[in-house]
């Protein structure tokens, strides 16, 4: 899965966007989903903010920017609620891939953020169910621990594969070196 | 149609057809009244107008046609189109002949279309322009401002930012084009206006980058728009000044550093950012809640400079410096206590923003929700991944283009005919005049 998948789809949006009046709302729909799968948050809030008084109205368009202020504020739990709708084939794709890479984003986050997390917190936070949890935080190699009756889950730090130098970025350090000397 | 309208279409097709666009840009500007008069006939003389052919032509009918839209209120659609016609047709050879003009027209035309609330029609259109009119990627034109101040109308800036991006390293004003093609400046009251969109240029821009969050950058655009130097105080100096306090409170949490040559801002600017200056100084106290108790008083002065927003960013930064400045004192603390010492109402929601932190890489922690704990660590980077590596080879090239693009540029000075004289003359004047100083120093003189 990577970034550039619908940088066809958002150039060609784009262009409409620049060269016609009177855009509907699925133009704007399919371009803040996408904007909001790439991350894009500055260039999601700007397009909330120039549709047009009468199309902020559109249902799904107004669920789309619920994710977004989510998304702007860091509020996970806000934006899994809000991800659960029935969204239209337009917009179906991106979203789900958007909820796909907010998951793991937010394992990868919790995890190098905390040393130990209550499981019910997470649970919040995520809105999955116990067993779904129970099945990510496995795949993860998390342990659990109990404190009272509560679910402790601590993560486990991610070691960062090790790297080596190769010849190029040596041949490129030395041309920065002759530079430098001469 | 009127015998003197034929007369200038014949005059376009002419001089046009025999190549001879010099004496055919000189001749214009003085048919621009008779076009204007007739703007209700203007179309039928586009129709026998081509627009490669006769590119001269047929940009003097435009800029007639923007002239008088206050008058003839064109159809808004339609005069967009031909623009974005004659933009992407026009022969760029002709065009050289009549930069001011064309100028004039761009700048006339983002007039028009921001007063009809189509901006967003009309920065492709802009963008293209300065594709053709620039002489290299680096020159700045009197037309970038018009596409930032599109660019904001709209809310859209995926066009405008590969433009600020580029370091300018040279600018094309009206004055210095008129000086070329040895026209009248008085033909151009758009001469004096050169500055006014060189400061647009960069004030806008630094609320561009403000916009998409991109601080360092927005202080250096606000840093050049208020050390230029002028005779004069310019209000789009003043406007950077106020937004350049706020940034440089975001960015390191005091003033930036200010080059000495800017004598205005201790004279003139200070004393009219009076509120801006009060809010620096509270927000040395590293006390978020004297900060919010001064915006709150400022605040209807704030919302008159449209800042409010700008502020609210500011408080933001002081609770984020505040935890990082803790960061630096203690390995482990309590999240209730990281709440009091930096003012948030409670342990969650200081929880909250260390989570936000972390993730946006500006502290490194882990939370400990078993004790309550957070746990400050020092950077993990080792600078052995290849992501570092790629990014300091980045910068290496960046700096290596930057020395190129200086020694050229120093090269270029000291080749100059003008600066040699005067570095040679203000030599000889040293030393004739080092004489009678001995003497009108004399007190008994």
């Amino acid at each position: 899965m990577h970034l550039n998948k619908y940088s066809e789809l958002v150039e060609r949006l784009e262009n409409e966007e620049f060269e016609q009046v009177e855009l509907g709302a699925d133009v704007y729909q399919q371009l803040l989903a996408i904007y909001l799968y790439q991350n894009k948050l500055a260039d999601a809030k700007l397009l909330w903010m120039r549709v047009p008084g009468k199309l902020k109205e559109d249902k799904e368009l107004m669920q789309l920017n619920l994710l977004n202020i989510a998304l702007q504020n860091n509020n996970y739990a806000d934006f899994f609620r809000n991800i659960k709708y029935e969204w239209s084939e337009r917009v179906k794709s991106p979203v789900e891939d958007l909820l796909n890479k907010q998951r793991e984003e937010l394992f990868k986050l919790m995890g190098s953020a905390y040393v130990s997390i209550y499981q019910h917190n997470l649970l919040e936070l995520s809105l999955m169910s116990e067993d779904e949890l129970k099945h990510a935080c496995a795949a993860l190699n998390w342990t659990e621990e109990l404190d009272g009756d509560r679910v402790i889950l601590k993560p486990k730090v991610q070691e960062a594969p090790p790297t080596r130098g190769n010849d190029d970025q040596l041949l490129k350090l030395t041309e920065f070196v002759t530079f430098l000397e001469n | 149609m009127g015998s003197a309208l034929e007369n200038y279409v014949n005059q376009v097709r002419t001089l046009s057809a025999s190549g001879s666009y010099r004496e055919l840009a000189e001749e214009l500007p003085e048919s621009l009244s008779l076009l204007a008069r007739n703007w209700s006939i203007l179309d039928n003389v586009l129709e026998t107008l081509d627009v490669q052919q006769h590119s001269l032509g047929v940009l003097y009918v435009l800029l007639a046609k923007l002239h008088s839209a206050s008058t003839a209120n064109p159809e808004p659609v339609q005069l967009i189109q031909l623009m974005r016609d004659f933009v992407q047709r026009n022969n760029n050879d002709q065009l050289r002949f009549a930069v001011c003009a064309f100028y004039e027209t761009c700048h006339l035309f983002t007039e028009f279309v921001v007063q009809k609330n189509l901006s967003i029609l009309g920065i492709r259109i802009l963008s293209r322009a300065i594709d053709q009119i620039r002489q290299l990627d680096t020159q700045l034109t009197p037309i970038h401002a018009d596409l930032c101040l599109l660019s904001l109308k709209a809310k859209n800036f995926s066009v405008v930012l590969p433009y600020l991006d580029a370091d300018i390293t040279d600018i094309s004003t009206v004055a210095a084009e008129c000086k070329t093609q040895q026209q009248q400046q008085s033909q151009h009251a758009d001469a004096n206006n050169d500055a006014k969109y060189f400061l647009l240029y960069f004030y806008y821009g630094g609320m561009i980058y403000t916009a998409v969050k991109n601080y360092e950058r927005a202080l250096y655009f606000f840093e050049v728009c208020i050390t230029t130097p002028a005779m004069a105080m310019s209000h789009i100096m003043l406007e950077a000044y106020k937004k350049f306090l706020m940034v440089s409170l975001i960015v390191e949490g005091k003033i930036a550093y200010i080059p000495k040559n800017t004598q205005f801002i201790g004279r003139f600017m200070k004393p009219m950012a009076n509120h801006y200056h009060d809010l620096v100084n509270v927000y040395a106290n590293s006390s978020s809640e004297e900060l919010r108790i001064i915006i709150l008083k400022y605040s209807e002065a704030f919302t008159r400079d449209n800042n409010m927003g700008l502020a609210k960013q500011v408080a933001t930064s002081l609770y984020k410096r505040n935890i990082q400045r803790l960061t630096k004192t203690f390995l482990t603390l309590s999240l209730s206590d990281v709440a009091s010492r930096v003012q948030l109402s409670s342990a969650v929601e200081a929880e909250r923003y260390i989570l936000n932190m972390i993730k946006s890489g500006e502290i490194y922690a882990s939370i400990n929700q078993k004790d309550g704990m957070v746990l400050f660590k020092d950077n993990p980077e080792k600078y052995n991944s290849p992501e570092m590596f790629l990014n300091v080879q980045n910068n290496i090239t960046h700096v290596l283009d930057q020395v190129r693009q200086i020694n050229k540029m120093e090269e270029e000075i000291i080749l100059n005919p003008m600066y040699v004289k005067k570095a040679l003359g203000s030599q000889d004047d040293d030393l004739t005049s080092q004489h009678p100083k001995t003497f009108s120093g004399d007190p008994t003189d």
